[in-house]
């Protein structure tokens, strides 16, 4: 689909000006007019998924000095094509291309990274995808849609060096006190926090409706099990009680994986756990459903614990914990700025691929734990519950043919 | 209330109380520690792919047979292998049937399967990291369809070990995306291979790949492996 033997357009830019006597007609644009970088030096984007959160982190890449925004893939024609005149007006001319197929956008070779808002069905194979075509990533979270998913996309990303970033803004920018108390050692040696999210998702059985022809329904389902149009289950608003496709098990974990994102970095954050993965999972079958995680390093983390309030953490008032730098975005605008400087300087983002792998992980163990109602051992090196035939069977679902990771 | 769950599947579709089916839900659950429910439960759902249920219906069945599904209910599903409406939900469930039958079951079908559907079991006997599958898959690198081949080569990507290997290093691709293909699988096998401490064999994969006229992110993650072969850091 792409061709590797023609040059990059920042590759012909670069080298055109000592080659080419006479080269094409080089605009103000291209040459970078007041603050603004030359096209060669601007980072070259792609969208895919635009539009809710996608319209969102578009709006804040495509605001950026440093980026050039080129393209945009989605299902929904009208919001295909809303997009495309959006970029057109801001940029003032018609050169944005629009993708109805997310890999004619990353096959592209003059792209350099993207941003994908997709529903989580989507986000490993796209992830995977644009790594294998040498691009960087910002993926909207929650980033997998199962256990298995989460490693290959960490692979994929390390196999070619991309910088690849999940997409929670909250956990660095919501949960600031408490993870300032945590690392500053104020309350002392940590020993466990708590996190209060959910529902789970469920299955969906939405009657069929006519198929809307602003839609290609095939491309939205792809991955997932076939199934009749309906517009609440496709809706891209963030209701998880139904409304949307965040409330349904094929296309989303419900609100434990949606905000679980949020909340599980938040906690994992605050109480320096990040880097881990649990290696227990404990089911509190009392009047209350409730569980705990135990981290390698005794920490507990326990979801919807009665009478404990969200990221309520306890210490050990009266022992001293060494203070920690607490870690921080780079560059400015905030994790999308953080994730362009990596991109520019090459370095891991603030929520790189594998810290937010280790978050959505919480969730899927906390949906597996909460459907089969019993304790968990997880073995997180080789990725699966040691011994338990039956758990492991959640690990990942056969994908609709004939996409793959 | 089970027998009246399974009443309520004959109706069961798009759009009708889906509540009616949650004993059949819990009973899976249960069936954890009780594997004369889990048999019973699994032959009332195999035998209903057998009925005219709707779609549905059949579907909602691969998803507990994912659970409570043994090489008793493999014969069943692999007969929904060739049909476009089920195929993929017969491998819902055969994928994740720890079985070597449900393995053979995707197995035997890859030469009656065409298309999407063949691409759909090259793909489950790849996650399933099917060993005995290699050759078959291997001899689909050529398919004169180029999506097959390309789910080919992934699929031995996902597999490893040396024949796979083998048949990688012998694929002469023409077409781009199967070129691509072929490449990521071979850097995914090198990646098994430094895993198994086996970095002789990596390293030679990565020597393959690290030519100038590689693309620039190949080279990249060739030399990264090359590196991780000689035990050094980036």
């Amino acid at each position: 689909m792409r061709s590797s033997s023609q040059p990059s357009r920042r590759e012909f830019l670069k080298t055109a000006g000592a080659s080419i006597a006479i080269p094409y007609i080089i605009t103000s644009s291209a040459l970078g007019d007041g603050d603004r970088p030359a096209a060669s030096d601007r980072i070259v984007m792609g969208g895919i998924g635009i539009g809710n959160m996608g319209s969102g982190d578009q709006g804040a890449y495509l605001g950026r000095p440093d980026v050039q925004y080129v393209a945009v893939s989605d299902v929904r024609t009208s919001v295909r094509n809303g997009s495309k005149d959006k970029i057109d007006k801001h940029y003032k001319n018609n050169d944005c291309k629009a993708y109805n197929d997310f890999r004619e956008l990353i096959g592209r070779s003059d792209i350099d990274a993207v941003h994908i808002a997709t529903p989580d069905h989507w986000h490993a194979i796209m992830v995977i995808e644009a790594c294998r075509n040498g691009k960087d990533v910002y993926c909207q979270k929650p980033e997998s849609r199962t256990l298995r998913e989460g490693p290959l996309m960490v692979a994929a990303a390390r196999r070619y060096g991309r910088v690849v970033s999940g997409g929670s803004q909250r956990v660095l920018e919501d949960y600031k006190d408490i993870v300032n108390k945590c690392w500053s050692g104020e309350l002392g040696p940590i020993k466990s926090i708590n996190v209060n999210v959910g529902p789970l998702s469920q299955l969906c059985n939405l009657p069929a409706e006519p198929v809307s022809p602003d839609i290609d329904w095939e491309m939205w389902l792809g991955p997932a099990p076939w199934a009749p149009y309906n517009a609440a289950r496709c809706s891209g608003n963030f209701s998880t009680s139904g409304g949307s496709w965040r409330s349904y098990i094929d296309y989303s974990g419900g609100g434990m994986t949606d905000w679980g994102a949020h909340h599980f970095g938040g906690a994992t954050f605050a109480v320096d756990v990040r880097e881990l993965q649990p290696t227990e999972v404990t089911y509190h079958n009392d009047k209350d459903k409730w569980i705990t995680f135990t981290y390698p390093n005794g920490i507990k983390l326990t979801h919807n614990k009665p009478g404990a309030g969200n990221l309520a953490v306890e210490g050990t008032p009266g022992e001293k914990r060494a203070a920690k730098p607490v870690p921080t975005y780079k560059g400015h605008g905030g994790i999308y700025g953080d994730f362009i400087e990596a991109v520019k300087t090459r370095e891991k983002p603030f929520r790189d691929i594998e810290l937010a792998i280790n978050t959505v992980t919480l969730s899927h163990l906390a949906i597996i734990t909460y459907t089969l109602k019993r304790d968990l051992k997880w073995d997180s090196a080789k990725q699966e519950f040691p011994g338990d035939e039956e758990a492991n069977r959640f690990l990942d679902r056969a994908r609709r043919e004939p996409w793959q990771l | 209330m089970l027998d009246q769950a399974f009443d309520a599947l004959k109706s069961y579709n798009w759009g009708t109380d889906i509540k009616p089916l949650n004993p059949i839900k819990d009973a899976v659950v249960a069936a954890h520690e009780d594997a004369a429910v889990r048999k019973d439960l699994e032959t009332r759902l195999a035998a209903f792919l057998k009925s005219d249920g709707s779609r549905d219906a059949k579907d909602y069945c691969c998803r507990k047979l994912r659970v409570v599904g043994s090489a008793a209910s493999v014969p069943t599903l692999a007969e929904l292998l060739p049909e476009k409406d089920h195929s993929h939900m017969a491998r819902y469930a055969l994928e994740r049937i720890p079985s070597e039958e449900a393995a053979k079951a995707m197995r035997d079908a890859l030469s009656k399967l065409n298309g999407n559907l063949k691409i759909g079991a090259i793909a489950s006997l790849g996650v399933r990291r099917d060993q005995a599958s290699v050759a078959a898959i291997a001899a689909l690198l050529a398919d004169k369809e180029a999506a097959i081949a390309v789910a080919a080569a992934t699929a031995l990507g996902d597999i490893g070990g040396a024949d796979a290997v083998k048949a990688l290093a012998g694929a002469k691709p023409t077409d781009a995306g199967v070129k691509q293909a072929v490449i990521d699988a071979k850097l995914v096998c090198a990646e098994h291979l430094v895993k198994a401490d086996k970095k002789s064999d990596a390293m030679a994969i990565y020597k393959s790949l690290a030519g100038a006229d590689e693309p620039k992110h190949v080279r990249l993650a060739a030399t990264r492996g090359m590196l991780a072969c000689a035990g050094k850091k980036e």
